[in-house]
């Protein structure tokens, strides 16, 4: 045994002793000369990896893991309810008047007014609040209406927010939320089990009466909106759940969770909602308004999605129709996510640290009305009411690919680092081959057999690499985008948008040509700098995409949807970039990436949107695409017109 | 139960025989408010008076105590003000926040939600005062099972212009006062309280205290005041407050009340020890007619006086409103029931910074000074340069805020304390903000339930002028950024870990030598050995 | 060259009066509890309010800060801003004066690259435009750097008290300014020598030292009126009552620690700082200047209390140090290790303390990835620094240690 001990103590020694440090160094010479020669393989092999797991997110076979209830306090479903026919009366009572309210369309301070005088009547102290919000867009103006209940023996430090808007998601009127919520106030208030204040939230419009509401309640101002204080107070708001109920009746509860900027609410809220929907009112509940792929509506949507060309057998599989359902669900997250955009009133919440939904009745034919939301809220108010402490136990990263099943953190981001991976590997691999330059020495007699070994005889020459005019044209590029967010939430653009789009768009993409062509002679010919200095295009490629994949690998934990976005747009364009041979490729390359850096430029409602999104809600993807995507697209684009 | 009457009989005639001669005196009452709207402010006290005495001199705590014989005076509390020479002492548990809008100022002052305890006692006793102020939070956290020993040093304060004392004092005295504004008040706190009643539960007003309907109630709160009336004696006053609401129970919708449909009890009997017993009736000041039955004893100009004697049996009051189909509420906007009211949140959308922001609305004709008085954990400090007063249309008004005195916060240690005085112009809106930050805690002061929050305590208001009327606002939940609990070992690991590996790779360099190694043939070599392997 | 500077110049000027200081006021990353502008303004108050603000735990600054904020200098407003805007040039100023000594140049063309990339260094300029009083700590480093350097004991060694008056870690710096006095700042970092001069010069030294410093310690005590100053800002770095989170590695542990080993930990913390004064300053004393250097890296990744402009002040020395650059073994990886860390700790901590979705994790990793980056960034100039001595090899050759 102790032989043993003494050889492997000898092998140690051995490997860690001082003698063979040629070998340490010829190991990792070796090790590096392998990564070197297969840099280019392996960094298409991330991108792909990175692709197809983007892809097979909502496979079936990926499966997810099931959603379940981690608060132990919530208690979902555990509530007898009290809300009973008389109070869908009540609420049928109050639907006819608002009703009467939209035809002979009523100012939003009447409204606001009508609602004040019905929470007083119940003795609940109300307000209203008017404000006016501007943007390039123009100056929208609207009056809330709010009533808090103070809870017997609640010390009002805590609150419960049950709001409805005006105007539901669906371009329709949300007549039928404003009086559930009005039968509600009447409904709860008459039992004395609620351990916070009940704040019911009226608010005008769609997105803004309650961003205006909200920005006050918690003191935080706008320069561009004016609103009054609030008259009424109470404690921290820790939930929040918004009714939309556009249709005169209701087959399925949708839940729309998207805030601001990608937040999510923690994921008991929904499960909760989900399991109380089912158990006390039996209404299935579904995500948006996408039916599951079981039932028949939500099959043949699915299909609708499948080219025609597909060949029926595969259409009609189990397996694709719920990958297509999934992917659905993927989508339209990613889709709200990346873009920052809130999918419904609930999102405003989200921003402080409110944990909130909009509960969606998808209008239909029936059989589900007033009696059955007014049971789910009733039950779904309760279980909010026994939360001691703000919601944190569940997940506030995920992705559901369906009401029941959800991916974990650790499940996609994966995906998206992948391909910021292979983009680091690239910028590195170009910082390399911008700082070596491999020159052969032509000594020894050149026969056929020894050509091999003379191949062999190359000799690698460092070369300063100066990166002082590549940044300069990075800063250059993103100052050039910071002025082209300024242009874009300008008022005279908005007003004239649709003339001045494309002009703009030429402008821009021809300004660094312009430079290149007065620059040209600023940097020497290629030929004579290559052997002691590096090119500008490749030192440009390195930053441009060692910073790409920061910006990805970062992004991804704050909001993985837009990460994808990122990887997704810039992943191959980036990597293939490149200074071609001939001037004209290089121009024609150029304006294919000036084309995928300005593009979306031509699409005028987006853009609207975009900005009206950052002036009013503070929604961080217009700058982000105008003062990050664009210049890196066109960093890529400049690289091109670089000589070689 | 029967031996329980004859109990009481015994009780009663003991009492009466001793009642010749006994220096103590036992007074009930209750006060019933019907207020706006449609509430019901219920108010009871029970009164023991111990003629001719004074409370111990806290000089002679060292020497034995002379012994003590009550009758009425509940002998647990006499020993404990006697243990630690307690000249004048507060304690209240209420549930709920006080609506002074809507409901007028109580009879008892002291409705802070949750726990509020002061003392005032002599000092040159050989115990210090906070060893006494710490075993006097113990002692009545035993008495009335309440969590009052959460009252450490970290929310004691000595606000003396905010809480002068009520009786007589002996030189040299201090105040202590502290607030648990988290502490919930349920029956366990009140069962200990009736057992300090000569006649719990089963004769007198105190009958009527039942806990199911009391805890119905939209407020509730037990109190406990010892005072020295020098020359009179020492005075307990253990008071019950409740607002209960009959048009919530109701099922038509009516504001009716009668003493069986409020407390689902009557006045059966009389106390036999007490030697007065009142209920007091104060009907609203509105013009819808109104039915009060039984008859009054005693009418005054507002109140209708009922006298529960000897004679009295299952007493219970009722007050209509006949011709009132439905209770229509009120506007509450119109007329408010206090000289000001006052709104007090803490705004602010992170977990590092807030703003605290107080806003006073005088509704008297009148110009009104107020004492507004702040005591505050150091868990969130105040940025006082950031205050700013403003008065109507945000115009700065800083005049208002006069002779302002501020203890700061230490961490970990003591408490904020903020007074000053305020100024509030007729019918006029003042409003105080002022930035706060948020603490960072150790994670072993963080309570179990971290991602709640801390309650803070609420501010006060004392009139200058007027008779000392206090005014408690609600008080504030603030939510502290909290560590993640499962990390200590972790981050010890880690970030040990990262320390080792700069203090070692720098050592490292400084210490070992450098060598130039040859490499280039061999690279070479190897390259050849490579293309024979292939071959 | 010169537009470089104009154009920092001019950016640095449209920065100071944007409002972007009023959103930076209070942010953990640039301004710590001992350099916060909203408690220096904090403690101006209660000062003028006749309240002892050392009383409390809000206000921790020197009260040589206090003195002059409170008299002289203003504390609110654009003023204020183009003060510390100042107190930056100043900073530029005197690194530029030091480039100019170590390459015994009157002028070169670096002056204006210098100048112009340390005022346009972020880690330098967002500390300064939230108003830290960090900024005045890294200007009075560079100055007495800069008399050090030009050989001027009294104005060196005054300067360094105050610094170490305003943060003690300070001190480290005493021995390799006393060494740089003693010798000169050029570079000798190609032909390693013992040190030249007799240690036993530095007693005078070290005396003047001593004189100024207990002279500015009496100077506090009349201000605050009494020795209770010296608890709460001092005692501060040494006890660690503030958790606030900063980029340093200290907050978090001692947010985590079990109360009995407290105390154990603060003294090996504390310990562990000076541990490398007497190594770095033995190992170069052929250059002093680059042990200072060494040393402001050091302070800058395990003092108590970090901020940005810390690392600012040690990346922004790398300038002087031209003839280390091609011995730099890892720059990329450096520069992209800070890049993600520094849009990794702001975007973490709002994760965590605005918008609530992550926890304190998500903080704690990016401050130990900065801390990696700096780490990384002082090795390599450590490494650099004695390699420079063995010269060119092409790459027949290796140089490494065993």
């Amino acid at each position: 045994m102790p032989s043993l001990a003494v050889r492997v103590r000898s092998r140690i020694r051995s490997a860690l002793s001082s003698g063979d440090n040629g070998a340490k160094v010829r190991r990792r010479r070796k090790l590096t000369a392998a990564l070197w020669s297969n840099l280019a393989i392996l960094r298409v092999l991330l991108l792909v990896a990175g692709y197809a797991w983007m892809l097979a997110l909502p496979s079936p076979q990926l499966g997810g893991s099931e959603t379940y209830i981690d608060e132990n306090a919530l208690q979902p479903a555990q509530v007898n309810t009290y809300w009973s026919w008389g109070e869908v009366r009540r609420a049928d009572d109050y639907l006819a008047e608002l009703e009467a309210l939209r035809d002979r369309n009523a100012s939003s301070e009447e409204r606001a007014r009508y609602f004040v005088d019905e929470f007083t009547k119940l003795g609940v102290p109300a307000s209203t609040q008017s404000y006016s919000i501007r943007s390039s867009l123009g100056v929208s103006r609207g009056v809330n209406a709010y009533a808090i209940y103070t809870a017997p023996r609640a010390s009002g430090t805590e609150a419960i927010v049950i709001s409805a808007s005006w105007l539901s998601l669906t371009d329709g009127y949300n007549l039928r939320g404003l009086s559930t919520v009005l039968a509600l106030s009447a409904f709860l208030t008459r039992y004395s089990h609620w351990s916070k204040d009940l704040i019911f939230v009226l608010s005008d419009s769609h997105l803004d009466g309650m961003h205006a509401w909200l920005s006050t309640y918690h003191g935080s101002t706008q320069s561009n909106m004016q609103a009054d204080e609030l008259e009424l107070s109470s404690g921290v708001i820790w939930t929040a759940l918004n009714l939309d109920y556009p249709g005169h009746s209701f087959s399925h509860l949708g839940i729309f969770r998207e805030g601001l900027n990608g937040r999510l609410p923690n994921q008991d809220l929904l499960n909760s909602v989900r399991v109380i929907a089912h158990h006390t009112a039996g209404v299935p509940v579904i995500l948006y308004d996408h039916f599951d792929s079981s039932e028949w509506p939500g099959r043949q949507d699915v299909l609708k999605l499948i080219p025609s060309w597909v060949p029926q057998p595969i259409r009609e599989h189990r397996d694709v129709i719920e990958y297509g359902y999934r992917a659905k669900n993927v989508f339209r997250q990613m889709a709200y996510q990346a873009r920052g955009r809130a999918s419904g009133a609930h999102g405003l919440f989200h921003q402080y640290r409110i944990d909130a939904v909009t509960l969606f009745a998808v209008p239909s034919n029936g059989p589900h009305g007033f009696y059955a939301l007014g049971r789910t809220v009733e039950s779904t108010l309760r279980t909010m009411n026994n939360l001691l402490e703000r919601l944190h136990a569940s997940f506030f990263f995920y992705i559901l690919t369906t009401p029941g099943k959800f991916l974990k953190i650790g499940m996609y981001l994966p995906s998206a680092v992948l391909v910021a991976v292979a983009l680091m590997f690239g910028g590195m691999g170009e910082w390399v081959s911008a700082g070596w330059v491999e020159i052969v020495d032509d000594d020894g007699g050149a026969d056929a057999k020894e050509s091999g070994k003379q191949q062999k005889q190359k000799r690698w020459v460092t070369r300063s690499r100066d990166v002082v005019p590549a940044l300069g044209i990075m800063i250059a590029t993103h100052v050039g985008g910071a002025l082209l967010f300024l242009i874009l939430s300008s008022r005279w653009f908005i007003a004239q948008q649709a003339a001045l789009a494309l002009p703009l768009m030429l402008l821009l993409a021809a300004i660094p040509l312009g430079v290149q062509l007065i620059f040209t002679d600023a940097y020497p010919a290629p030929a004579a700098a290559s052997s002691t200095a590096a090119p500008l295009s490749l030192l440009l490629k390195a930053l441009t995409l060692c910073l790409a994949s920061t910006l990805i690998s970062v992004t991804s934990v704050l909001n993985f949807s837009l990460a994808a976005l990122l990887a997704v747009v810039f992943g191959a364009p980036l990597s293939l970039a490149g200074a071609p041979a001939s001037p004209t490729a290089g121009l024609l390359r150029y304006v294919e990436y000036a084309v995928l850096a300005l593009g979306w430029l031509a699409h005028g409602a987006q853009v609207r949107e975009a900005v009206w999104q950052w002036e009013v809600l503070g929604v961080w993807f217009a700058p982000l695409v105008c003062v990050v995507y664009a210049p890196i697209m066109l960093q890529a684009g400049i690289v091109a017109l670089l000589p070689p | 139960m029967q031996w329980l009457f004859l109990f009481s009989i015994a009780l009663a005639t003991c009492s009466a025989s001793w009642a010749a001669h006994i220096d103590e005196e036992y007074n009930e009452e209750l006060v019933l408010r019907a207020l706006p709207n449609g509430k019901l402010a219920a108010r009871f006290a029970f009164s023991t008076l111990l003629k001719g005495t004074t409370p111990r001199p806290p000089t002679k705590l060292s020497s034995d105590d002379a012994s003590q014989h009550y009758t009425l005076f509940p002998l647990a509390l006499g020993q404990l003000l006697r243990e630690y020479a307690v000249t004048e002492l507060h304690l209240t548990l209420n549930a709920g926040k006080w609506d002074y809008d809507s409901w007028g100022y109580p009879d008892e002052p002291g409705v802070g939600t949750g726990a509020e305890l002061w003392t005032w006692m002599g000092d040159g006793a050989p115990t210090s005062i906070d060893e006494r102020w710490k075993a006097i939070q113990n002692a009545f956290a035993g008495l009335f099972c309440a969590s009052l020993g959460g009252m450490d040093t970290q929310r004691t304060t000595s606000p003396t212009r905010a809480f002068p004392p009520t009786g007589a004092m002996p030189h040299n005295a201090r105040l202590r006062h502290a607030t648990l504004p988290a502490e919930n008040v349920c029956t366990e706190n009140l069962t200990p309280f009736l057992k300090l009643l000569p006649c719990p539960a089963h004769a007198g007003i105190a009958a009527l205290l039942a806990p199911h309907r009391v805890f119905d109630a939209d407020w509730h709160g037990l109190g406990v005041h010892v005072r020295w009336r020098a020359g009179v004696g020492v005075e307990l006053v253990l008071t019950v407050q409740a607002v209960m609401d009959p048009v919530r129970t109701s099922v038509e919708g009516k504001r009716d009340w009668s003493l069986r449909s409020l407390f689902d009890r009557t006045v059966p009997r009389a106390c036999p020890v007490a030697s007065s017993s009142h209920i007091k009736v104060f009907p609203p000041s509105s013009a819808v007619a109104l039915a009060l039955t039984p008859e009054p004893f005693w009418k005054g100009a507002a109140e209708a006086v009922y006298e529960v004697s000897q004679d009295t049996s299952d007493l219970d009051i009722a007050m209509r409103w006949p011709e009132e189909a439905k209770f229509t509420h009120p506007d509450r906007n119109l007329s408010s029931l206090s000289d000001f009211s006052v709104r007090r949140t803490l705004q602010g959308t992170t977990q590092t910074h807030g703003r605290l922001t107080v806003v006073l609305r005088n509704n008297r004709q009148t110009e009104i000074q107020t004492l507004y008085l702040e005591t505050m954990p150091w868990h969130v400090e105040f940025y006082l340069h950031t205050l700013t007063v403003t008065c109507l249309g945000g115009k700065p008004c800083d005049h208002l805020f006069s002779n302002m005195t501020y203890i700061p916060p230490v961490p970990h240690a003591k408490p904020a304390l903020l007074q000053a005085v305020l100024t509030l112009p007729p019918l006029a809106t003042v409003r105080l903000s002022m930035n706060v930050r948020k603490s960072f805690l150790r994670y072993t002061e963080h309570p179990p339930d971290a991602q709640r929050g801390w309650e803070l305590p609420p501010a006060v208001f004392i009139p200058v002028d007027s008779a000392a009327r206090r005014m408690y606002t609600s008080p504030l939940l603030v939510d502290l950024p909290t560590p993640d609990f499962s990390m200590p070992y972790n981050v010890i690991i880690m970030s040990c870990t990262l320390i080792a590996l700069l203090f070692g790779s720098l050592f490292n360099l400084f210490t070992r030598r450098f060598v130039v190694v040859k490499v280039y043939e061999d690279v070479a070599r190897t390259v050849d050995v490579d293309d024979t392997k292939r071959k | 060259m010169a537009f470089q500077l104009a154009f920092a110049v001019l950016l640095r000027l449209g920065l100071a009066l944007s409002p972007l200081r009023l959103i930076l006021k209070d942010d953990d990353l640039l301004s710590s509890p001992l350099t916060s502008h909203s408690r220096l303004r904090e403690g101006i108050y209660l000062f003028q309010h006749g309240i002892d603000p050392y009383s409390g735990g809000t206000f921790r600054h020197s009260p040589l800060f206090l003195s002059t904020f409170a008299t002289v200098l203003p504390s609110s407003g654009v003023v204020c801003a183009l003060l510390w805007l100042l107190v930056d040039a100043a900073g530029a100023w005197a690194l530029v004066q030091i480039w100019r000594a170590r390459s015994r140049l009157k002028s070169s063309r670096r002056d204006e690259v210098i100048a112009a990339t340390y005022l346009l260094n972020p880690y330098i300029f967002l500390p300064s435009l939230s108003l830290s009083t960090s900024t005045f700590e890294t200007t009075l480093h560079l100055i007495s750097l800069m008399f050090a350097s030009q050989g001027q004991a009294s104005p060196a060694l005054l300067i360094l008290a105050i610094s170490t008056n305003l943060s003690l870690p300070s001190l480290m710096l005493l021995p390799p300014t006393m060494l740089l006095l003693l010798t000169d700042p050029v570079s000798h970092l190609a032909s390693p020598k013992p040190f030249p001069a007799k240690l036993t010069k530095t007693l005078p030294l070290l005396v003047e030292f001593l004189a100024y410093f207990a002279v500015l310690v009496l100077a506090c005590s009349l201000v605050a009126g009494g020795w209770g100053w010296i608890e709460s800002t001092w005692g501060a770095g040494i006890l660690l009552p503030d958790l606030t989170p900063n980029p340093g590695l200290w907050w978090y542990f001692f947010t985590e620690m079990f109360d009995y080993f407290r105390p154990f930990f603060l003294m090996v913390f504390t310990m562990h700082l000076l541990i490398y004064v007497a190594p770095v300053c033995i190992k170069y004393q052929h250059d002093p200047l680059y042990a200072t250097f060494l040393l402001l890296g050091i302070i800058a990744i395990f003092k108590p209390y970090p901020t940005l402009s810390d690392p600012g002040l040690f990346l922004s020395l790398i300038a002087l140090f031209p003839e280390t650059y091609p011995h730099l073994r890892y720059p990329i990886v450096t520069t992209l290790l800070h890049l993600h860390a520094a849009l990794l700790l702001p975007l973490f901590h709002h994760l965590w303390l605005a918008t609530g979705t992550g926890n304190a994790n998500f903080f704690y990793a990016s401050t130990l990835v900065f801390g990696i980056a700096n780490g990384g960034a002082l090795l390599d100039c450590a490494w650099a620094g004695l390699r420079v001595a063995i010269g060119e090899a092409d790459e027949r050759w290796v140089v490494l240690q065993e």
